[in-house]
Formats: structure tokens, sequence, C-alpha cells
């Protein structure tokens, strides 16, 4: 521990007045000479001869305080203060190189930095509430369907509740509701929980308090709590809401609280207008009793110091008792924990992983370029060194000036880079799924600042090393010979020059492999077919309130009123209802059965269910493929109907015709309707765009009705004006109903790959930067090597060499780099391609293709970068070469 | 270890010029060295934490450094005397070997 309090004294030397400290000892000395002169004196000497003496026997006090200095570690502050100033001196005498290097290095360190603000933001921070790794989320998965990560039906939350496993479990589930009475009418984002969910959260409410058990229980009065931005915006900061009653879906709620504006129910989206009590909830109070509908994400906190592994085998048993009291429901159904976090980030961890990894690569091709400017200056500057040399400057002394220069501009691109780190964390939350920034902020923090300066000090050590060792290897004495332009120094710094020149080429070859890579997989991505045309295609969500609209008569009611008023309207003849609609709308999947067989008692085959007025296929442009399409006559009154898509035929009818034949399903209550096949329709891919299209049941919505649903439109007319008939026609129907989630279907499909997208975007922002900073080291290194050749050149020149001779020995010089780059690049980045096979759809890993055009752009380039070298190698003049002997 | 010694003895706080006339008498003027270099050698000392000073008058009125050990500075005099004595020990059993 010595050693810790010594640099402690050190360190409060190093912060207190260095001119006092110089003082005291100067005072302190002169006093010890006094006396001493003193003593001398009596002893009978004269008061010259005193002083004279007693200096003499005190020895040279300048060195004595160099020593002290030393000491005091002092020396060393002293020569690093002297360095930094020499580093900014260069810097200010030569601007454009000073640019080129902060900004190179600016840039670099701002997109690692940047780039890490979202991993610490992700990965690394955690999670803002009390003891977050207790928090857990609870699924339900049936592997047996294929099904995983769905939620959980209220019952088996109940049961999951009273087992007492965990500290607290609570329920949530998104369900937008319609405010009335305050102003126009809103569709409002509404998050339904179980009152638990507040106090596993630790939040606490701005304003009167949160749900407490009995807030939940069947006939309870209907409650809410408002989020601070809507109380703001819908309320006018009211001081006097909490008491009061607002109208959500028509039907009058009492206003317990005000949550503050960070609270959000994790995994529900950043946007979370307000929260009510699952048992008053129009569609999910109607859920709690039924055993078969996961409906709801559960979130646990375990009890402290328990292991994740020991609660799932404990939720495990809960799984299997209830699989064997209701087999029909439970049947196959499995409990699976998961930390909370991992449900929150979700997939990101690879492409968050894989695109820190490519970032850093662009900084070390940014540091190995610089490097390589600095050996070109370096040349310049040996004179210099071998001065400092022959002044008795000793080796380690000049490699730490060169470091601590490069650290100059290190330091100032650090700086630059944290600005643009700063300026791009609102753009870089694209990188997440849109629910992920809500409980974790990108931003620049400590940690992230950390980041950039240690980046930034690997950094300039990364770039001065290479040429400090070498500038302090020079023997001086070559180095006052002038014009020995081909001394031993000079080949070495030229190979020094080369390596380098081949590892940039290397690693621009990773990066633009990598960005190639991905650059076509998001072209198959959004070449795929979904399975319907979207030109032309507009969509727009009609909610309507359950408790004005509470029956299905009702909803099919408006439905019909709706579509026929629109198709009255000029140009809209080409409009459908539809729930859900793919890609836009989450796919409702569920079990089916076909009738007359004995249903399997546990794992019942699913398809995803829509339900769709008449003119739906035709609007959407999906191809009949057998049979016919719903029609008007196919109503509540007639024959169960259904149109099912190709895959389902496949899967369960094979050869067979699947017409006639009659499948059992329905939208719950109508689960057990038997319904005849009467079309096949071609496959949808409406989970995902990349997801292999499943399969498919359709049912007329006159015999499936909802509470709303989502309006397509065919229309050449412009979107506005279809929106603007649209919204005539619902509020001519009903005054009080929202028209919502407005947009193309071009931009849902669009929408759909916007991660990829981004990420495609940054990594081929990388590559560029990569082949650019790789042209640039190409073009220094073969321009320097003409330069310095330029005697060789002339007398070549004057042998009889033509210019186009030489041309070709600098490209081939060029080239000859080129190949073995390529080489080493070609062979990493085959290596590091099966990172990003997670990321990558359509493609291998080691798509050929991919590779030989990014050979063939690097090929290009380096021919490119010679360019102008070679120009200057043809037009060698002999005379001037000659005149130099 | 001298200068340790020294401050170790006086039972008062000694400034520079007496921690050198102190040697001087201890050593009987054998050892004499530079006596400027008694500073740095304070200075190392301070730095270890060893000693402690502080700015007092002299009886002649003048500004001096006084230092003092500390409990550091005893244990490490300690240490020394220790090692100087098995060094010493040593030297003796092989000239009485001898």
């Amino acid at each position: 521990m010595q050693w810790l309090s010594a640099a402690f004294r050190r360190m409060r030397m190093f912060f207190s007045r260095r001119d006092r400290f110089d003082q005291d000892i100067e005072e302190e000395m002169r006093l010890h000479r006094d006396l001493r002169a003193r003593e001398i004196e009596m002893q009978g000497a004269t008061a010259q001869e005193a002083d004279y003496a007693a200096q003499r026997r005190f020895g040279n006090t300048l060195l004595l305080r160099e020593e002290i200095h030393q000491d005091w570690g002092l020396a060393w502050i002293d020569h690093l203060r002297q360095d930094l100033r020499y580093g900014l001196r260069l810097l200010r005498k030569s601007p454009a190189f000073t640019f080129i290097v902060v900004i190179t290095l600016g840039l670099g360190i701002g997109a690692n930095t940047a780039i890490f603000s979202v991993v610490n933001a992700v990965l690394l921070r955690p999670l803002p509430y009390s003891h977050p790794e207790q928090l857990l989320n609870v699924f339900e998965n049936n592997l047996q369907k294929g099904i995983k990560a769905s939620g959980c039906s209220w019952q088996d939350f109940q049961q999951l509740q009273q087992s007492g496993i965990f500290q607290s479990t609570a329920g949530a589930q998104r369900h937008d509701l319609t405010l009335t009475g305050t102003g126009s009418p809103a569709v409002v984002t509404t998050v339904v929980v179980t009152p638990e969910i507040f106090p596993l959260l630790d939040a606490s409410p701005l304003a009167g308090r949160y749900f407490m058990p009995a807030d939940n229980q069947p006939g309870s009065a209907p409650v809410v709590l408002l989020s601070e931005g809507v109380w703001r915006s819908r309320f006018g900061a009211d001081q006097k809401i909490v008491g009061s009653s607002i109208h959500l879906d028509q039907q009058a709620f009492t206003v317990l609280g005000i949550m503050p504006a960070a609270f959000r129910v994790p995994v529900f989206g950043s946007h979370q207008e307000i929260w009510i009590p699952v048992a008053h909830d129009p569609l999910f109070g109607g859920w709690i009793d039924k055993r078969g509908v996961h409906f709801l994400r559960v979130m646990a906190r375990m009890k402290p110091g328990v292991a994740l592994t020991q609660v799932q085998s404990e939720a495990d048993s809960i799984s299997r008792k209830l699989a064997s009291d209701f087999p029909v429901e439970n049947g196959g159904w499995a409990l699976h924990l998961a930390p909370l976090r991992a449900a929150i980030v979700g997939d990101v961890k690879t492409p968050l992983l894989v695109l820190l990894g490519a970032v850093g690569l662009v900084l070390l091709l940014a540091c190995v370029n610089i490097a390589n400017l600095l050996l070109a200056r370096a040349t310049l500057r040996a004179r210099e060194m071998a001065l400092r040399q022959a002044f008795g400057a000793k080796r380690g002394r000049i490699i730490r000036q060169l470091l601590t220069e490069s650290l100059v501009p290190g330091l100032l691109g650090g700086v630059l880079g944290v600005v643009l780190a700063c300026l791009s964390t609102r753009a870089l939350r694209l990188l997440l799924p849109s629910d992920v920034p809500s409980t974790q902020p990108v931003q620049v923090d400590v940690w992230v600042l950390t980041f950039a300066v240690v980046v930034s000090m690997i950094a300039s050590i990364g770039f001065g090393l290479a040429p400090a060792l070498l500038a302090a290897r020079t023997g001086f004495h070559t180095n006052f010979k002038d014009g020995a332009a081909a001394s031993g120094l000079d080949v070495r710094r030229l190979r020094v020059r080369n390596l380098l020149t081949v590892a940039e080429i290397a690693l621009a070859m990773v990066l633009v492999a990598a960005a190639g890579l991905l650059v076509r997989s998001l072209i198959s991505m959004t070449s795929v077919d979904p399975g319907f045309q979207s030109t032309h295609l507009l969509k727009a969500e009609i909610s309507l309130p359950r408790y004005q609209y509470s029956t299905p008569q009702q909803w099919s009611a408006f439905a019909e009123t709706l579509l026929d008023r629109i198709h009255a309207q000029p140009g809209l003849r080409e409009s459908a209802l539809a729930v859900p609609l793919p890609l836009a709308d989450s796919f409702v999947n569920l079990p089916f059965s076909l009738a007359g067989q004995a249903t399997p008692a546990t794992t019942p085959p699913t398809a995803d269910y829509v339900s769709i007025t008449p003119e739906y296929f035709r609007v959407m442009g999906i191809p009949l493929l057998r049979g016919r399409f719903f029609t008007r006559e196919d109503s509540a009154s007639s024959q169960r109907v259904a149109i099912i898509s190709e895959s389902l035929a496949r899967l369960h009818f094979r050869d067979e015709n699947p017409l006639g034949k009659k499948l059992v399903f329905g939208f719950p209550p109508d689960s057990n309707v038997a319904r005849e096949i009467v079309g096949v329709v071609g496959n949808v891919r409406d989970a995902g765009l990349i997801q292999e299209p499943g399969p498919m049941m359709y049912v007329p919505f006159a015999q499936g009705p909802f509470w709303g649903g989502e309006l397509v439109v065919k229309s050449t007319l412009a979107s506005s004006a279809v929106i603007d008939s649209v919204r005539e026609v619902v509020h001519g129907i009903d005054q009080n109903l929202p028209v919502t989630r407005i947009g193309t279907m071009s931009d849902v499909l669009e929408a759909s790959v916007d991660q990829p997208r981004f990420r495609t975007w940054l990594l081929g922002a990388f590559g560029l930067v990569a082949l650019l900073l790789a042209a640039i080291g190409v073009f220094g290194v073969v321009s320097y090597s003409v330069a310095s050749r330029s005697r060789e050149f002339g007398i070549r020149a004057s042998l009889g060499a033509s210019p186009a001779t030489l041309g070709r020995m600098i490209l081939m010089e060029g080239l000859s780099l080129a190949a073995i780059g390529l080489g080493i690049g070609l062979a990493t980045a085959l290596g590091l391609a099966h990172f990003l096979k997670s990321e990558l759809y359509g493609i291998a890993s080691y798509d050929p293709a991919t590779f030989l055009a990014s050979t063939a752009v690097l090929l290009v380039m380096v021919p490119a970068a010679c360019y102008l070298p070679a120009r200057q190698a043809m037009h060698a003049d002999p005379m001037i070469a000659l005149r130099y002997e | 270890m001298l200068i340790l010694r020294v401050l170790a003895r006086s039972s008062d706080e000694l400034h520079g010029f007496e921690i050198a006339k102190s040697i001087e008498t201890l050593s009987e003027d054998v050892l004499r060295v530079e006596e400027g270099s008694l500073y740095p050698a304070l200075q190392r000392m301070l730095i270890k934490g060893w000693v402690k000073a502080e700015w007092g008058m002299t009886a002649e009125n003048r500004r001096a450094r006084y230092y003092r050990l500390t409990a550091a500075g005893r244990r490490q005099l300690q240490e020394e005397i220790s090692r100087f004595e098995r060094v010493m020990g040593a030297v003796t059993r092989v000239i009485q070997t001898a």
C-alpha cells in the first residue's frame, strides 16, 4: 500500500503550485549555505571566502533541484508538457496534414463511440429497475404446435401467482381504446395491466395512486391511470383530473392517478398513454375465464438468491400439473422463463456486435492510414531526429516524444468523435426494435466517454508506434548525409509502408465484402414476393368502441354500411376490410381440425386466421387457385364457408381436392364452427417478409365479424384524396370514430425491413469509407515510392524505357501489393462471414458473387489510386534526375 | 539511514542544516559528501512518507523547513537497523571463521 500513498503524494504535488515548490527548496538550501558560511566566517575567514567555501561544500544547486524534480516525477511532466507543446506547434505548422488526421480519426472514433453507445445502452447498462437480474419474462411455449414465446392464459397466470415460486408476478397486454369527450375522438395507446406491475417496476405515481388488487376484481368500478404526456396534451394538465371520469370506448373510467413521463411497461413500446386493469378491458376482460387464450405477457421477479434454473424447474412442474389437469387446453404448453433484458433486447445482440466489429475495423484502417502518413513525414523529419540524437536524446525519449506528438491529433480526433457520436445517437435508435430505446435510452454517458477516451489513446499509440520505433532506430550518421535516398532506413520504411498498405487493402476487402453480403441480402429481402400486390394500395384502421358497438351484428352492419358508402365514392371501387392485415398487424394463429376426423387430443394443427370482406383478394391481388372467392351471399345466415391458402391445402390435403371439405375453426367464441372450403388462394407472407408463408385460413367478415378492421383501398387517385373521402365517409356514419394508422402498403413492406435496411446502410457506409481510406493508402505509398525513385526513373528513361513501360512498372507495384492484400482479405472475410449468417437472407455467407464483386471493386480501386503517381513516373525527365548527381 | 537515525535521536524537529551538523558529529566527519545531496534525500523520504516537513522559525528568526520522523519512518529505521545487523553478523561470522 505504500506505493499508493506515495503515488497520492505525487498526485497532490502535480496539482500544487510549481513555482512555490521551487522557491521553498531554494529558500531551504539558501538557509543551509548561509548558516554554513557564518560558521566558516566564525573560524576566521572573510565573508566572501566563507560564502565561496559554503557553496563548494554544498554542491551544484541546479543539479540538486533537477534531481528532486526527477524524484517527484516532475521531469516526466515537464517532458510531457514540452512534447505536447511541440506536437501542437507541428500540427499548426501543417494544417492540411492535421486536418486529414483529425477528420479521419474523428470519423473513426465517432463511429465507434456511437455504435458503442448503443451497445452500452442495450447490452451493458443494467435495466433501470432495482435488482434487474431478478426480473424475468414468462412465456408459454407449445413446441408440439411450433409456438414459441406466446403469452400466458389468465388461468395459467393465476396458477403462477398462487404457486409462490416468485416474489411477485404481473401481467400486461396492449389494446388501444378510443378516448372521447375531450376534443376529437382519438385512439389512445393503452396497456392493460394487472395491479402488481407497478411495485414490480418500482413505479410511483406523479399524483393519485396506482391500481390495487381490488381494482382488478370483476364487478369493481372501471379505473384508469393517465400518463403525464396525455394528462398534459389532452387534459391541459388539469390538477383536479384525479377522481374525475373520462370516456374510453364510450365507457366511463375514473382517473385514479397520473404516472410520470418516464414510466413504461417494458416491451409495449415507448409510446404508452393510459393504463387500465385487465378486468375492465372490453376485450381481455372477457378472456379471463378462457384457458385456451394465451394473451397475457407475464413479468416476474425472482426471490432473492434463487437461480433461474431452479425457478424454471419449479415452473416445469406447474406446467406438467396444468397439462394433466386440463389436457385439452394445456396439453403441450409449457412455461418458459427468460431474463427480462433478453426479452426487451431481443435479437439485436448479434447485429450490434457485428456492427461494432466492423466499425472497429474501420478505425483500425484509419490508424493504419495515419501511420502511413506519419511514416512519409518521418522521412522529412529524419534530420531532426538525427539532430536530437546527436545532442544526446535517448531512444526511449525520442519514442516518447513521437508518441506524445501523435497523442495530440489522437485526442483532438477523440473530441470530434464524441461530438459526432452525440449528434448521431438519435439516428442510431433506428438500430433497435422500436420499444427498446424507451427502457434503454441511447445516450453518451460516462461509460461512453471513457470508451471514447480509451479508444483515442489506443488509436494514437496504434498509429504512432510504428513510425516512432522506426524513427528512433535511425543511426544519426546516415541522415546527415544528404541525398541518401536509397539508404537502408528508407528501404526499411518503404517495407513497413508496403506492409501497412497490404493490411489496408485486406481490411478494406473484409469490410467491402461484409457490406456486399448485407446489400445482397437486403436486395433479396425486398424482392421477396409478399403474396399480394402493394402498388396503389392504401390502408387505414377503423376501430369501433366496444361499449357502443357491442354485438357482432353491429360490427357487420357497420362494415356493410362503410363499404357500401366507400364503393359509391368515385375511384374507390376497389376497397375491402380485413382483420388482421398481413405485415401491418400481428398475425392471429388459431388451431383447426378436419371435420369428421378424430381430432388428436393434444396437438391440433394451426393456421393464421383472417376475416375479410368479399372484395379483399381482388383488392390485394392475391390469386385464386381453385374454387371461388367469397360473395355477398356468404352472410351470417348462410352456410359457413372458408378459403384456405395454397400451403394449407398442400399440408393437409396433399393431392386431394380440398373444395367441399370442412374445417372446424374460428375466432373465439366461434372456435368449434365447421366451415366448408370453397376456394384456395395463393400464399401470403403475413408474419414477416422474410418468414416463409405459413398455412392461412380466411372467413367472410359477415361470418366472423370484428369491432372494426383495416380498410384497404386500391386506387389510382392521390393518397390524400383517398384518405379524405374515407374520413368523410367514416365520420358520416359516426362522428366519433377515429381513422388511424393510415399508410400505403408499400410503406408497410418497407417498414418491415427497416432494421436490416438501416444496418445495411451503416455497414455499406463503413465499406465505402474503408475503400476510400485504402485508396488513399495505396496512393500515398505508390507516390512516395515514385518520388523517392525519381532518379531511377530518370536513368531508366534515358536508357530508353518508354513512358508506358514506366507506368506499367508503377501499376504492377500497386497491383502486387493489392494481390497480397486481397488474398489475405479474402481469406479473412470468408472466415469472418459466418458471423453474419444470422443477418443474411436468401444468400449464403460465402456467396461467391459477392466475394467476386468485392474483389473486382478493390481491383478497380488500386489502379485508380496508382494513376496519378504512375503518370508522374511516366513523365520522368531524364535531365532533372541526372542533374541531381 | 543516517538521516533517519539523526531524526530518531532528536526529540525535536530539525531543519536541514541541523541534520547536516548532527550527521557530521555522529559520523565524526568520516562520511563527508556534498552537503546539498541531503535535500534530494529528504525529498525522497517525503515522497515515501518517512518524514514530515513543516515550516517554522529558527532562533535567528529565519524561515526554515523542519523535518520530523513519521511512524512509517520509524518502522523503516527499525527495518534498516535489523538488516544492517544481519549483514554485520554475517560479516563478523565470516571474519571469525576465517
